[in-house]
């Protein structure tokens, strides 16, 4: 078992930085999931801890070892390919030995290890097929047997469950968890579901663009995003973000009207580089009445959705989207006028120009 | 389908003759015929004796078949078999190293076109491919000079050395296409599994791309047994001689000998006539791929 | 404990723009990648560069037939005009362009109509294709030599038919006259092509999707119309290439006209390829020969350039490591 360490990580294609500028210490036994929208470089990133690409520039550890210069095959690591990447033409019982050949083991133990994995993944009645012969699943498991059988210091997995349909990937992700949970093992794990990496992970990182946005717990970055990509990137339905203007102690809205702002909110809008504000809030922050109320603010309802535990209604508020969560017994139509009050405890402010979360200091 | 019963509510429309159908079918059998009579031809006429073919109006049916051609050209003990024995040997051995070259030179270059950038790469790639477009007798003059040079004129060497370019560029071209859907996180995954890159190509890629290297070969082997231009022009010695080349000096030597004649070419398209029977599929894969994208 | 980082990159911006690297500098850091293709690369060189060169050389030269290339004088353009002003040069072009295009066009349309008659599944459709296939691969040798027994004069086949069924009194001699060899010869060409096309076309239509064909049979096309309309757009691309493919082929074909008449009698069945031998082989006139190839070169450039437009089409380059 082992850290990883990226420092100053740049990886480049052309003009592009596809990986810019990523530090990050994953500490031994930590699951940690890399997170983002397509194309912000979390594959890449997870080549180059694997050494499958060169680095452009930086340092990458691996207990304790620089490992910039080590072939993939000396830096003891196992891998989990989006699309599992099983050898087509051997059988699964030679795709989980073909690591252990190659570190040329003695045949009964091969023998022994290939059996074991393959017991504790519940794949030993698969041992002789090919992998085409097996389902989505039962791949997924070999592919994670072939990682699991040479027990490597550190895991890497690249959107293992995305192949999956959503049953499946609910299964399998409990399961990928107990693995990380008996073996305590150093895990790097690639999704761009954060409800994935909500769920699995001790801490995430956010990623868009090649720069890493945010690394913390997930509870952290749920509480306090710190930047409007964060915020509206995290959670379901996503953040509502509002558009707005702060002033006085107060944020005005072009089409008129005010929401007072607590003391300590009106702080953090103080400090903002214009007045120009994004007010963030999650659904189950908000509260929706009927009638005008004093500190709420007027919307139009747009759509109702029930969803069976929770509706959620979408109103528009200043132009923007705002997500609210209801009971399930809530009376309300479409194109309403409504008033949906704020938590001022729970709300977020961020600063429109830099989109960096505000803070009272 | 065209009784109609009580209980049967559709009205039954009779189906009307699908004259594309018939047109089609017309149309093969005239293709078919086509095809074959020439070859059924060749094949009688080597069944007879050098009178018997020499009639007018000819005997369409042998009036008395006989393997004596046949006899004659596999006979090691007589002059004409010897002859014939060692030319068919000799393109044996031609085509055989040939292919085999060809796959040796030609696996790790499609290799590298597929999956490397580097700087030149499609020029050279095209380059290779432009070689498919020059016809062989414009090379003639200097390769016979080069080949004068190297001393080797009147050698196997000089043959395969340029049947060798033949090939190349279809099979580099038929292997990247290939190696380019063997999805390269087998070979990442081969590689972080403790496999050096050499090893990942050669236990990973190198068996996936096994029906490439067969549909290559067919095609190497086939081009190399047929070959004639270059055997005509660069030997002129008898036991040197491949098939197409050798077989010539027999309808000189022999000039009259039409059935022996016939013979000798059925037995000289049986090899590679096997061969594309037993491997058409691959066959027929080379020929389309590349040209036909999905 | 969290880290930040903003949107802006910060000092670390500095730090990771890098001098563009030239060109010196990549082939070096892809050295290795060399290694790969220096076999096919050294081949080629050797066979295909050093003979460009030299034909290229020739044609600017008067060499000894015996080409002892010390005695060689410098003679200019004079090769290219005795080539382009002659007037065998002008009747072997015509003859090259007739050969090309007939043979293509009729293997082609063969091959077409083979293919579609064939994409319906049948019982022996297996056999039937790959009956079909034999001609094109067996050598062009044995093509000639039966087609050269089919057409004699005397005792071959086809002119006893042709009298047996009463078409003419006596048997024709087709290779031994001017006006029908060159016809002859084309019909043994597309004997033996015409099955490449159509294996080309088959794989073709397999293209062709299913749905396409019942969506236009709900919309009430005929047979033609789905032809017409869904088929033939499908097949346009597979269409091109093959059609090059079988110009190339037919432009630089050699053995046929070689072995059946040697491009005679009088020249009427040559084409450029069979003639630029016989004056290099042939009379030893190597300068005027290397000129008529360097000709023949240029106009191969030119098709050459489509043949590879057709063939590298969709074929987007991979990133590989
Ligand atoms: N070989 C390459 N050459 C040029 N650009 C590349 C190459 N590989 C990746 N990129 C670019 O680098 C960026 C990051 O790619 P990467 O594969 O890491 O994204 P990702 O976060 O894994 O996305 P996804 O969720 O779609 O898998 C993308 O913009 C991609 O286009
Ligand atoms: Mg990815």
């Amino acid at each position: 078992m082992a850290e990883v360490v990226l420092q100053n990580v740049i990886k480049t294609y052309g003009n592009l930085y596809a990986v810019n500028d990523v530090s990050l210490t994953v500490n031994d036994g930590e699951f940690i999931a890399l997170v983002g929208p397509s194309g912000c470089g979390k594959t890449t990133t997870l080549n180059l801890i694997a050494g499958l690409l060169p680095m452009s520039g930086g340092d990458i550890s691996i207990g304790n070892r620089i490992v910039n210069d080590l072939d993939p095959k000396d830096r003891d690591i196992a891998m989990v390919f989006q699309n599992y990447a099983l050898y087509p033409n051997k059988t699964v019982y030679k795709n989980l030995a073909f690591p252990l050949q190659m570190r040329k083991l003695p045949k009964e133990e091969i023998d022994r290890k290939v059996q074991d994995a393959a017991r504790l993944l519940d794949i030993t009645h698969l041992l002789d097929r090919k992998p085409r012969e097996l389902s989505g699943g039962q791949q997924q498991r070999v592919a994670l047997g072939r990682a699991l059988v040479r027990d490597p210091a550190v895991f890497l997995m690249d959107e293992p469950l995305s192949n999956l349909d959503a049953k499946l990937r609910v299964q399998m992700r409990s399961e990928i968890k107990r693995f990380h949970h008996n073996l305590n093992a150093t895990v790097v794990y690639v999704t761009h579901d954060q409800l994935e990496a909500v769920t699995m992970a001790d801490k995430m990182a956010v990623m868009s663009g090649g720069l890493l946005q945010q690394y913390d717990t997930p509870a952290n970055v749920f509480a306090n995003p710190v930047n409007t990509f964060v915020a509206s990137f995290v959670g379901s339905p996503a953040m509502s973000l509002i558009p707005l203007e702060a002033v006085g102690n107060a944020l005005r809205s072009p089409e008129g009207w005010e929401l007072p702002l607590s003391q300590l909110n009106a702080r953090k809008a103080a400090n903002s580089t214009t007045n120009k504000i994004v007010l963030g809030a999650r659904h189950s922050t908000l509260k929706l009445h009927k009638a005008a109320t004093p500190g709420a603010v007027p919307g139009k309802v747009y759509t109702v959705e029930p969803t069976g535990d929770v509706t959620f209604a979408q109103v528009f508020i200043n132009g923007a989207v705002v997500n609210i969560s209801l009971e399930p017994t809530a009376r309300i139509e479409p194109d309403e006028m409504v008033w949906v009050e704020f938590d001022q405890e729970r709300m977020h402010l961020f600063d429109a120009e830099t989109t960096m979360a505000l803070k009272a200091i | 389908m065209t009784d109609t019963t009580a209980t049967r509510i559709r009205p039954v429309v009779k189906k009307p003759v699908d004259w594309w159908r018939w047109a089609g079918r017309v149309f093969l059998t005239f293709l078919l015929l086509f095809t074959v009579l020439p070859m059924a031809w060749m094949i009688l006429t080597s069944v007879k004796s050098q009178f018997a073919a020499m009639q007018y109006p000819p005997q369409w049916w042998p009036a008395e078949p006989t393997l004596n051609n046949y006899f004659k050209l596999l006979d090691p003990t007589q002059r004409i078999g010897q002859d014939f024995l060692r030319y068919f040997w000799n393109s044996f051995y031609v085509s055989l190293l040939t292919t085999i070259l060809g796959v040796v030179v030609a696996v790790p270059a499609a290799y590298a076109f597929s999956r490397f950038r580097f700087p030149g790469r499609n020029f050279m790639f095209f380059a290779v491919l432009v070689r498919n477009m020059f016809p062989a007798v414009v090379f003639l003059m200097p390769l016979f000079l080069l080949m004068r040079w190297m001393g080797l004129v009147n050698t196997h060497g000089s043959l395969i050395l340029t049947y060798l370019t033949f090939g190349l560029p279809l099979s580099i071209w038929l292997l990247k296409g290939f190696y380019d859907n063997i999805p390269i996180q087998l070979e990442q995954a081969a590689r972080i599994d403790g496999a050096t890159r050499l090893q990942a190509f050669l236990l990973i890629v190198m068996p996936l791309s096994t029906p490439g290297i067969i549909a290559t070969s067919i095609f190497s082997f086939i081009g190399a047994w047929n070959e004639y231009v270059y055997a005509y022009t660069f030997l002129s010695r008898d036991d040197q001689m491949t098939l197409p080349v050798g077989i010539q000096r027999f309808f000189t030597e022999f000039a009259t000998d039409w059935p022996g004649l016939m013979a000798a070419t059925f037995l000289m398209s049986v090899p590679v006539v096997v061969m594309f029977l037993v491997l058409q599929k691959y066959f027929v894969r080379a020929l389309t791929e590349g040209a036909v994208k999905h | 404990m969290s880290t930040i980082t903003g949107q802006a990159a910060g000092p670390s911006a500095a730090r990771a723009v890098q001098k563009k690297p030239n060109i010196v500098s990549r082939i070096i850091k892809h050295r290795a990648d060399y290694l790969y293709v220096l076999p096919a690369l050294i081949v080629m060189l050797v066979v295909i560069a050093f003979p460009i060169y030299y034909t290229i050389e020739l044609s600017f030269f008067r060499t000894p037939p015996n080409l002892q290339m010390k005695d060689k004088i410098w003679t200019g353009l004079s090769n290219y005009s005795l080539v382009l002003n002659s007037s065998v040069f002008h009747e072997v072009t015509i003859q090259t362009i007739i050969w090309t295009l007939a043979s293509t066009v009729f293997s082609f349309l063969l091959g077409l109509g083979a293919a579609l008659s064939l994409h319906r599944e049948f019982v022996g459709r297996g056999v039937l294709r790959a009956l079909l296939l034999i001609p094109y691969v067996i050598s062009a040798v044995a093509a000639s030599y039966v087609w050269k027994w089919l057409y004699h004069s005397d005792f071959g086949v086809i002119g006893a038919i042709s009298v047996a069924l009463g078409f003419t009194d006596e048997p024709i001699n087709f290779l031994d006259n001017r006006q029908t060899v060159l016809a002859s010869l084309i019909v043994v060409n597309i004997w033996k092509e015409f099955s490449f096309a159509m294996v080309m076309l088959m794989a073709g239509l397999q293209t062709v999707p299913d749905q396409l064909h019942r969506a236009a049979m709900v919309d009430g096309a005929n047979t033609w119309d789905r032809f017409w309309h869904v088929t033939f757009p499908h097949l346009k691309g597979v269409s091109m290439v093959t059609i090059l493919l079988l110009m190339v082929a037919n432009f630089n074909s050699f053995i046929i006209p070689f072995v059946m008449t040697g491009g005679g009698p009088a020249d009427a069945s040559h084409i450029w390829i069979t003639h630029i031998y016989q004056l290099a082989f042939g009379r030893q006139q190597w300068g005027a020969a290397s000129a008529y190839a360097v000709i023949l070169f240029v106009v191969m450039m030119t098709l050459g350039y489509f043949y590879v437009k057709a063939l590298t089409r969709g074929d987007e380059t991979r990133q590989g490591a």
